[in-house]
């Protein structure tokens, strides 16, 4: 009866996106590496860059179904401001992530609320991302053994297959992180996610491989639930702009509350 | 038949030859009957408060769900599915059951509260302010300002969560909750009041809403209830009067009525552990009377050598020995029950209603999650004096067949030679 509810709240939104395009905005194929130059060289890649892009998020559950339409800005991996435009229940919330802290801006009532860090496996806007995925993609090279499992032809496409393990004190909520790349052009295709006892807890998937802002990014990522095979949320960019003027003034929570 | 008259009324004579120690025996088995009686009423006492104790606070003596809300508590399994049910007419069908003594419908959800720089995950409970206070107590446990009220958005909230909020009264908190249609609900309310259960995990996680405003909050229509917590009439016929619920509630939308001792199940167990201990106790009392009554009937019978060697010399069979001595016991037995009764009777009622209030004296404990206050109520029940009841009558009788065995093997003829 009084079991704390498991909240399916969820924020941070595409924060998720960090992660995933960790691999996308990577340099050309480089040989003869071990998978950890590999991924920290994507890592290190990404560190400065910043972008601003427009996304729609679709989420599919058991009871329900919509679509968001939001702007993503980000600098580096530490900081993104997501501010949703569509629909117009929900424009103007807004979600910042700085460093370790995740807030969220509510425009019905015009309050901030820091998410405390009992909520970080919590969703945002119901779909499939967790805060986790944000805030410890950014030490993914920290907290992870990297071992390539498998190097060669899958489907045609020669690809890297990596096992990520956390480090035994690594504070990660993965028991174990399995990840395919394409060899040519580095991008990601899926990645695994497992628990402590090895099961799989969900999928993400690439595709529509395509340039935007001059970088060749996959444009829709797909986010399935091992326990529930029919709920998905998938994220498609339609704008995508690299290297635009940002600094980390603009990651503030004034700008999180203001009003575009 | 008649044959069988003579010797009742030989007993009823034999019993009141020596009068005192009639009595006395008597008494002795009157006064076990009322100990057993009190010591059970006074154990049932005790599991009356916990039981009260662990369900009256929040769950009540049965709840209603959808039938596939648990044990998930799906926030979109409500009764009826996503299109709901009339909920006044739920309650209405409800109410018309003559087990059911009070109903109130309820609203889960799961949020954030936050006030200034503090946020916190809780548990957001929509109640019916008026009728919750008939199946709960959970209102009676407001330490500081009072209930929500419906429409107001005021919020009512756990001292401890109030204290880690640090929110006084008046003052306003965010609330944020996933809705049912995937939305994010937020809105703001006043702080009305806090509450202090005793138990930390309602202290520190629970907030009570106004029903409609936390329907509102999730997107919940107003035909879309998560839980009818029910208040029998008869406190300890859960089990009959939730199987009778059922029943009327079969031709609506598919519900599942739980009784208590299905959604507390260690504290149903502990009952019944309860209950073993009240038989041994019945069980002790009148094992010790057995064995004195079993001595005065002794001592009757050697006695009474000469006569039953008489009446033996003159015919009777050993039976007609052995049936008087046994009908003694039952017309004992049946003298000390009314007795028992008569002196029983008002001491039940006046320690039922002026029970000894120890809690000055110490202070009470917990089991299985129940609060036990150190008053010791006597509770009125049947089964105690029933059972008491047959275990005197069993006891006398017991009692009487040594003795009756005796009087049967006494040589006529050496008894009445004084040898």
């Amino acid at each position: 009866m009084y079991r704390v509810y498991r909240y399916r709240i969820a924020w941070v939104p595409l924060l998720g996106l960090a992660g995933s395009f960790l691999l996308a905005l990577a340099a050309p194929p480089i040989h003869a590496q071990t998978a950890r130059e590999i991924i920290d060289r994507v890592d290190r890649l990404l560190r400065g860059e910043s972008s601003r892009g427009r996304v729609t998020m679709e989420i599919t559950t058991e009871h329900w179904s919509r679509s968001l339409e939001m702007e993503v800005w980000s600098l580096g991996v530490d900081h993104s401001l997501v501010r949703v435009e569509a629909p117009a229940r929900e424009a103007g919330t807004a979600t910042l992530k700085a460093g370790q802290e995740v807030w969220n801006y509510l425009p019905r009532v015009d309050r901030t609320i820091k998410v405390p860090p009992s909520l970080m496996m919590g969703s945002w806007m119901g779909s499939h991302f967790t805060n986790d995925d944000l805030v410890k993609e950014s030490r993914i090279v920290d907290d992870y053994d990297f071992e390539i499992a498998f190097e060669g032809e899958r489907e045609g496409v020669d690809v890297w297959e990596f096992v990520l393990t956390p480090h035994p004190e690594a504070p990660v909520v993965w028991g174990r992180v399995e990840e395919q790349v394409r060899k040519a052009d580095l991008m990601p295709t899926w990645i695994r996610y497992h628990d402590d006892d090895g099961k799989l807890v969900r999928t993400m998937t690439f595709s529509g491989y395509q340039t935007m802002g001059g970088r060749l990014v996959p444009a829709t990522m797909l986010v399935i639930p091992a326990d529930k095979p029919d709920e998905l949320t998938s994220l498609t960019y339609h704008k995508l702009e690299f290297d635009i003027a940002l600094d980390e003034s603009f990651f503030s929570l004034r700008n999180l509350r203001s009003r575009r | 038949m008649s044959r069988d008259a003579i010797w009742w009324r030989v007993a009823w004579r034999s019993l009141w030859r020596n009068r005192l120690r009639t009595l006395i025996t008597a008494s002795g088995l009157a006064f076990g009957f009322l100990a057993a009686v009190i010591m059970v009423g006074l154990t049932d006492g005790m599991v009356t408060e916990l039981v009260n104790n662990g369900t009256r606070l929040i769950i009540g003596q049965a709840q209603v769900h959808a039938d596939d809300f648990l044990p998930e508590r799906s926030m979109h399994r409500t009764i009826g599915g996503y299109d709901g049910t009339d909920v006044e007419a739920l309650i209405a069908r409800m109410e018309s059951n003559p087990n059911v003594a009070a109903v109130a419908p309820r609203v889960y959800g799961g949020g954030l509260l936050s006030s200034g720089d503090e946020t916190q995950a809780g548990l957001l409970m929509g109640i019916d302010p008026r009728r919750e206070p008939e199946v709960t107590t959970l209102l009676l446990n407001v330490s500081a300002g009072r209930p929500p009220v419906a429409g107001a958005n005021e919020i009512l909230v756990g001292a401890a969560m109030a204290d880690q909020l640090g929110l006084e009264l008046g003052a306003e908190v965010v609330v944020v909750a996933p809705a049912v249609d995937g939305s994010m609900g937020n809105d703001l309310f006043t702080l009305v009041g806090t509450f202090e259960t005793g138990t930390p995990a309602l202290d520190a996680n629970y907030a009570i809403l106004a029903l409609p405003d936390l329907q509102l909050l999730m997107a919940l229509d107003e035909e879309r209830i998560h839980e009818v917590a029910v208040a029998f009439v008869q406190a300890s016929e859960t089990a009959l009067s939730s199987a009778s619920l059922a029943e009327t509630l079969s031709d609506g939308p598919p519900v599942r009525v739980s009784p208590w001792t299905e959604l507390r199940p260690e504290l149903a167990e502990m009952i019944a552990l309860m209950d073993g201990a009240n038989f041994l106790i019945v069980v002790i009392i009148f094992a010790m009377a057995i064995f004195g009554v079993a001595n005065t009937m002794l001592l009757g019978t050697f006695e009474r050598r000469h006569e039953f060697a008489l009446v033996r010399a003159l015919g009777t069979t050993p039976l007609g020995v052995w049936r008087t001595v046994v009908y003694e016991g039952i017309i004992l037995g049946l003298m000390s029950l009314l007795g028992g009764a008569l002196i029983t009777w008002p001491i039940l009622v006046w320690w039922h209603n002026f029970p000894p209030d120890l809690t000055s004296l110490i202070s009470g404990f917990s089991m299985s999650g129940s609060q036990w206050r150190p008053i010791l109520r006597v509770e009125y029940s049947l089964m105690a004096p029933l059972v008491s009841a047959i275990a005197l009558f069993l006891t006398s009788i017991l009692a009487a067949l040594y003795p009756a065995w005796k009087a049967t093997r006494i040589p006529p003829a050496d008894a009445l030679a004084d040898r």
